[in-house]
């Protein structure tokens, strides 16, 4: 026995009539998919504007056997790296130079060399020049500090910074095609899903229409049901991805503009470092994911059912 | 009222043979015609077209004071629909609801609010003596029952217009005479009325103008002229 008057209003009985568990299933797996295009898509994006920005600024100069003396006739007490540095103060007018200090150098190693103690190794004097913007390096730079300190090396960041923002870019296309490719098999999941529920349905519906049931309350409640799902399955698949995108950003944390400190502090999460460490941009596009799963959802159903309903006069 | 003029409606390709031709009659607005012919006549498809449920491929058709054209807007149609009490042969319930809820979907399609939705099915279902039944889902009724509740769902809403196919062909004799008695009550308060049935015993109980079809034309209106 039922109540005289349930909670069932018009016999649709959608939750039965949709495949439910598939496309809830479907969706969280494109949501999971679209989450990890996002955070690639926003990594490339900032490796894109870094490269293009103040990375094409920088100029890294190694000084090989940097504490050893220079032999110069007049002044014997002239290291390699101060004559190095000292020949840098001709740089343009705010200019930034700096040596690497050794704690900021085994932080620099630490990736490659982990957290050893790497003073007996023969490290090279690092330092790091910020140029101003619009100002460049003279190309005749290298050549004079190599006639003065021989074996000095610089690196210009601007000569492959172009490359890298090129690769940066083409990272961010694949990501945004990636992107359009879940959006379309999102929407032709719902749209197998929505004609399924109505060729279950196709009878109810048609004794709905005879009773003045106009399309926009058809088409919104099957629209309401898909999205209800789409959400549901886009947050679970977005949760599901912070997983492996935590362990990415743990990953990535050395090469961070911001780095953490220590890879330890991620685990357990340290919520305060990890929010530092997620750009602002990728957060609210992780945070908007399942609304944009429910909204295609939404969508899809409704342009589904009323195409359908136009078979009724 | 209902008014058409040469009316005709083909299923499918226009060069078809049409189902119903040249249709012409009218009903006043609380009339009240049986629509009598063979099987196969063209009665149920005369009625769909009068429910909307096919729009006419020649012609002229008024329902209810609108005249309907095959580019009459949906929503307009909609609300015209809402107008229209519809009882089919098969009844067309829907199987996992209530009676009541069965009953009251007119009115929730209409957004009546609910504790009138509520008042207004269970006087109704009272009144096709179901009152004991309200809750016994539509598909364990008997066909007597599931008929009587089509018919309070066809009405509940107080259409301008009943049409109803065959309503009393699953219904005891009692049951039929108190039907019939409803549907010249609700003639009488204005609400225009069209049964097709085969059962003559009941055309003669209601003496009231008939529609005679046969092989899709009208052969007799009843006497009215439009």
């Amino acid at each position: 026995m039922t109540r005289p008057f349930s909670g069932r209003k018009d016999g649709l009985s959608l939750s039965e009539a949709l495949p439910d568990r598939s496309l809830f299933m479907l969706v969280a797996m494109m949501g999971f998919l679209a989450a990890l295009a996002l955070a690639g898509a926003s990594g490339a994006r900032a490796l894109s504007a870094r490269w293009s920005g103040g990375a094409a600024q920088l100029l890294t100069i190694q000084v090989p056997e940097a504490d050893t003396p220079l032999p110069t006739p007049n002044d014997t007490s002239t290291t390699r790296v101060q004559a190095v540095l000292a020949d840098l103060a001709s740089l343009p007018d705010g200019a930034q130079v700096h040596r690497l200090t050794p704690p900021e150098l085994a932080r620099l190693l630490e990736p490659w060399l982990g957290e050893t103690d790497n003073t007996a190794l023969p490290l090279p004097a690092i330092i790091r020049v910020r140029l101003p913007p619009d100002t460049s390096v003279p190309d005749t730079l290298e050549q004079a500090l190599n006639a003065h300190v021989p074996g000095t090396i610089v690196e210009h960041n601007a000569r492959w910074g172009e490359r890298l923002r090129a690769l940066a870019n083409s990272l961010l296309a694949c990501a945004g095609l990636a992107l359009l490719s879940v959006g379309g098999i999102a929407t032709m999941i719902t749209g197998l899903a929505t004609r399924t529920g109505l060729a279950t349905r196709k009878d109810i519906i048609k004794t709905l229409h005879g009773l003045g049931a106009s399309d926009s309350y058809i088409a919104g409640r099957f629209a309401w049901r898909t999205a209800t799902l789409g959400f549901g399955g886009g947050l679970s698949g977005t949760l599901a991805a912070c997983l492996p995108l935590l362990l990415l950003l743990q990953m990535a944390a050395p090469f961070a503009s911001t780095p953490l400190a220590t890879t330890e502090r991620l685990l357990p999460v340290d919520w305060q470092a990890l929010a530092n460490t997620i750009p602002s941009d990728m957060a609210l596009a992780l945070a908007l994911l399942p609304f944009v799963a429910a909204f295609i959802c939404w969508f899809t159903t409704q342009v589904m059912v009323r195409l359908w309903l136009l078979r009724l006069p | 009222m209902i008014h058409l003029d040469n009316v005709s409606w083909r299923r499918g390709k226009k060069d078809s043979a049409p189902v119903l031709a040249h249709l012409s009659f009218m009903v006043p607005q609380g009339g009240f015609r049986w629509l009598l012919g063979p099987s196969g006549a063209g009665k149920s498809s005369l009625l769909s077209l009068l429910h909307l449920e096919n729009l006419p491929t020649d012609g002229q058709m008024t329902i209810l004071g609108k005249t309907v054209t095959q580019e009459e807007k949906r929503a307009a149609l909609v609300r015209l629909r809402q107008r229209i009490g519809m009882v089919h042969q098969d009844y067309q319930l829907m199987p996992d609801l209530s009676v009541a809820d069965n009953v009251a979907l007119p009115l929730r399609l209409q957004n009546r609010p609910e504790d009138e939705i509520q008042d207004e099915v269970h006087a109704i279902l009272k009144w096709v003596g179901l009152g004991s039944r309200t809750d016994v889902p539509a598909n364990r009724l008997s066909g007597g029952e599931q008929q009587r509740t089509a018919i309070a769902r066809a009405i509940i809403h107080r259409p301008g217009l009943i049409l109803a196919d065959e309503p009393t062909n699953a219904l005891e004799e009692s049951q039929s005479c108190r039907l019939l008695d409803m549907f010249a009550e609700l003639s009488a308060m204005g609400t225009t009325v069209v049964v097709a049935t085969h059962n003559e015993s009941l055309v003669r109980r209601l003496e009231r103008p008939f529609l005679f079809l046969e092989h899709g034309r009208l052969v007799d209106d009843g006497g009215e002229q439009p």
